[in-house]
């Protein structure tokens, strides 16, 4: 049996306090005193979608950035494909497809084009691949009636799909989504989903690591799920074990019961 | 009237309350402030000496002399502003993340974003050196091109050791690069891009000697005034690979460990 897609050992996140002024000189070397996540721990393997959840502030995004080589770890370990993120951050890179759930976030003076374009190639893909990977995720996200335009003039939703496809071209092993299909109509995000079980999840046998607090989404495309709650881990498990820890049929009112969030 | 004024002043107090995060930035515009001053006074004692014509090397005018100074300062801009132009332009456009989960490491993606910058420099001293031939009267007829290309080449592998660093500061503290004004300010001070180092108080003149501008203006202004072969520019030369030996490899140093910081920190994409 082959190493696990996603492995974290007692992971740990702190952050120094904001300072300010001239005390903003020593912020580089100031001590990590706020927690964001510690003790995590979980095994993801290969061909699983898991969902990570929790209210706003849970660690949900520091733990995606932390697997995308954004964040050094404050202590514990965590793993891509048996690569340490810490220490071989340039190979998990070569590994991960992440998207942070920003729309703005590509060159407002470039095409959607140029913008995929410039991604694909700092991922290393040729200029047939990326022909042939743009056709395929034009078809699927929609994307040819704006690919041509400046992204400064695309919408929230456009620049979503946009997005979505830049972290889907170079095929990684590993998808990290930070609430994919927020800013979607309905129409696209379940066509969205659907690509991702069936294309990306059931044929490619890619890894699907994925916050959101859209329920639907959840249980449309989770096997399993990561339950966050100030920084810890509060449960992981399928679904239905989820709901069997709350004692409830609903999978919204047993986070909410796991949570203590009423 | 009186709600208008209010909007006025709320608009400047938010622009101050930003300001006070950045408080470095207003005390590096008063040195700066300074070098502009300072150096204008030596162009005028310069200008005014009766003995301008000798202190100028190559017995050329002080047209010719200005010119290649301000086209070759052109490129040390151009070093460090780029890279911090770049990461400024990613943080603003919040496409750094983007591009720091990507397959390239942020050294060559700051690196490729030098090539645009250093053509139009390229394109502006030429445009420059054109301007001067055309309408003014400036002689390049005995110049080394090869000399001059040469020099550019090592100046620019020297100045993109200054950039790296530079960037660094700019990546750990987002505003207000001290490394970047305080290097730009020594270095039209005393490098001689205005005047010859030679009319400077004894301290700058070693100063100068620090800089890696002042070898290129050196180098440059023997090459293409001059006409100096290789032979006569190996001393500039070589002063320029030593600068870039040591730069280099300290600025890729210094920058990994500034990213590694903001990776520790959590602020590499604030801004």
């Amino acid at each position: 049996m082959g190493c696990p897609a996603i492995l974290a050992e007692n992971l740990a996140k702190y952050f120094p306090p904001a300072k300010s002024g001239w005390r903003a000189l020593a912020q580089p070397f100031a001590k990590q005193r706020i927690r964001a996540l510690a003790g995590i721990s979980f095994s993801v393997e290969c061909g699983e979608a898991i969902a990570l959840v929790g209210v706003n502030g849970a660690g949900k995004s520091t733990l995606l950035r932390l697997l995308a080589t954004l964040l050094h770890p404050t202590s514990g370990h965590a793993q891509v494909c048996g690569v340490d993120v810490a220490t071989k951050a340039a190979l998990v890179r070569t590994k991960i497809g992440y998207d942070a759930g920003v729309e703005q976030s590509f060159y407002g003076r470039l095409t959607g084009r140029q913008n995929l374009r410039l991604f694909a190639t700092l991922n290393g893909l040729s200029r047939q691949e990326f022909a042939d990977r743009i056709e395929r995720l034009s078809e699927l996200l929609e994307l040819s009636p704006f690919l041509d335009q400046q992204t400064r003039t695309c919408s929230t939703g456009m620049l979503r799909r946009l997005s979505l496809a830049r972290a889907l071209l170079h095929s990684p092993e590993v998808l990290l989504l930070d609430e994919p299909t927020r800013s979607l109509d309905s129409a696209s995000a379940v066509a969205f989903r659907r690509y991702l079980k069936n294309e990306i999840i059931g044929r490619q046998r890619a890894t699907l690591l994925f916050a959101s607090h859209d329920i639907s989404e959840v249980e449309e495309l989770a096997d399993r799920i990561i339950l966050l709650h100030q920084g810890q881990l509060r449960m992981f498990g399928s679904p239905r074990a989820l709901c069997a820890a709350a004692q409830n049929n609903g999978l919204e009112a047993a986070i909410r019961a796991l949570t203590g969030a009423g | 009237m009186k709600r208008a004024l209010r909007k006025l002043l709320t608009l400047f107090y938010r622009d101050l309350a930003i300001a006070r995060g950045y408080r470095s930035a207003f005390v590096l515009e008063i040195f700066e402030a300074l070098f502009a001053v300072a150096t204008f006074y030596y162009l005028s004692r310069f200008i005014e000496s009766p003995q301008l014509s000798r202190v100028l090397p190559q017995g050329r005018n002080y047209f010719a002399f200005v010119l290649i100074g301000f086209a070759l300062f052109d490129y040390l801009g151009v070093a460090l502003d780029s890279f911090d132009k770049m990461l400024e332009d990613a943080l603003q456009n919040r496409v750094l993340e983007a591009l720091l989960v990507t397959r390239t490491s942020l050294l060559t993606i700051l690196s490729g974003s030098l090539l645009y910058p250093f053509l139009t420099a390229v394109l502006r001293t030429l445009i420059y050196l054109a301007w001067g031939v055309v309408l003014f009267g400036f002689s390049l007829s005995g110049a080394n091109w090869l000399g001059a290309i040469i020099v550019l080449l090592v100046s620019v592998l020297a100045f993109s050791g200054l950039g790296i660093l530079s960037a660094s500061y700019l990546l750990l503290y987002k505003r207000g690069n001290p490394a970047k004004w305080i290097l730009l300010g020594i270095s039209a001070l005393a490098s001689g891009m205005m005047y010859p180092v030679s009319v400077l108080p004894g301290y700058l003149q070693f100063t100068a000697r620090l800089l890696p501008i002042t070898y290129s203006l050196d180098g440059m202004r023997a090459a293409l005034l001059g006409g100096a072969g290789l032979l006569a520019l190996r001393s500039e030369i070589m002063a320029l690979l030593t600068f870039a030996a040591i730069l280099i490899p300290l600025s890729f140093f210094v920058f990994s460990w500034a990213l590694q910081r903001t990776r520790v920190t959590g602020t590499l994409t604030h801004i």
